[in-house]
C-alpha cells in the first residue's frame, strides 16, 4: 500500500486553493454569521486544513448596513475604545455605529473571532465587507453561500 | 615530568555546547554563559515536544476529519461514534489521510457508517 502516505502533509501556498465566496449579510444575525464568516476564513471546512497556513477562502460580505442583532443588544451592547489620554474612554452603541459605519460592526466582531497573531491579522484582509449589493471583485468569479 | 592540564577537554566540551547553540538569537548564540542555559532550556523543549507533537497532530487529524464528515452531512462526534458501531478498525491519522487525499475512500466510509445505523 503505497498509495497512502504515512506522513501528515501540511498545506502550504502553491496546495491550498483559495476560493471566492459572497455572503449577503441582509437579515441575518452578527455574531452567527460572523462565526461561520470566521471558520471559512480560517480554513476549517477544508480536509487540508492547516494550522499555520493561510488556507481559508476569501469572503465578500455584502448589505452589511442590513444586518440584526438578537434581543436589546442594538441599544444596549457598547463598543469601548481607549485614544490613551485621561478622559479617553468612548463607548458607542451598535445603533450609533450603525449610522456611521456599519462595516465596524462587522469588522469588530471578525477581528475577536480569528487568532491573535500575524495568521490572524493577515486573515482579517480576506474579508472584504461591503455596504449594498454592489462589490468590486467580479473579476474572481466568486460563489454565492447562503448561511 | 610534562604537565597535565584540561584545557582540551574544556575547549571541547565547550564547542559541543556552541556548536548546539547555532542559529540562536543574539547573545545566545556565541557568549558562553547564555548559550549553555539556551541549549540547556532548548534540550527540554525538545523533550517536553517530542511527546505534545503527538496530540497536536492527532488535534490536527480531528479537525481534517471533522472538516471531511461535515461536507457529507454529518458532525464529527457522529461520525466517530458510527465508525466505532460499526466496527470499522481505521485509525484517525487514516481516516485524516483519506479524507485529504482520498476523498472518494473517505466517502465510501462515510456511507458504511451512515447505512449501519
Amino acid at each position: 500500500m503505497n498509495t497512502l502516505s504515512y506522513k501528515t502533509p501540511s498545506a502550504n501556498s502553491a496546495t491550498v486553493d483559495k476560493q471566492w465566496v459572497v455572503i449577503d449579510a441582509a437579515g441575518l444575525t452578527v455574531g452567527r454569521m460572523m462565526s461561520r464568516v470566521a471558520s471559512i476564513v480560517r480554513g476549517k471546512h477544508k480536509t487540508n486544513f492547516t494550522p499555520h497556513v493561510d488556507c481559508g477562502d476569501n469572503v465578500i460580505i455584502l448589505n452589511a448596513e442590513k444586518i440584526s442583532f438578537s434581543g436589546l443588544k442594538m441599544d444596549q451592547k457598547e463598543y469601548v475604545s481607549y485614544s490613551g489620554y485621561p478622559g479617553g474612554q468612548k463607548r458607542v452603541t451598535p445603533k450609533v455605529l450603525m449610522d456611521k459605519n456599519p462595516k465596524k460592526i462587522l469588522e469588530s466582531a471578525l477581528k475577536g473571532m480569528l487568532p491573535k497573531n500575524r495568521l490572524g491579522r493577515a486573515l482579517f484582509h480576506n474579508v472584504h465587507i461591503y455596504e449594498g449589493a454592489e462589490h468590486p471583485h467580479e473579476a474572481q468569479k466568486p460563489k454565492t453561500i447562503t448561511i | 615530568m610534562p604537565r597535565s592540564v584540561n584545557s582540551v577537554a574544556s575547549r571541547e566540551r565547550r564547542k559541543r555546547i556552541m556548536k548546539q547553540a547555532k542559529g540562536y538569537f543574539g547573545r545566545r548564540k556565541n557568549v558562553w554563559t547564555v548559550a549553555k542555559n539556551a541549549v540547556e532550556k532548548g534540550l527540554t523543549y525538545a523533550y517536553r515536544d517530542r511527546r505534545t507533537k503527538k496530540r497536536n497532530f492527532r488535534a490536527l487529524w480531528i479537525q481534517r476529519i471533522n472538516a471531511g464528515a461535515r461536507e457529507q452531512g454529518m458532525s464529527y462526534s457522529a461520525f466517530m461514534g458510527g465508525v466505532k458501531k460499526s466496527n470499522i478498525e481505521l485509525n484517525r491519522k487514516v481516516l485524516a489521510d483519506l479524507a485529504m487525499n482520498h476523498p472518494d475512500a473517505f466517502k465510501a466510509v462515510v456511507e458504511q457508517v451512515k447505512s449501519a445505523k
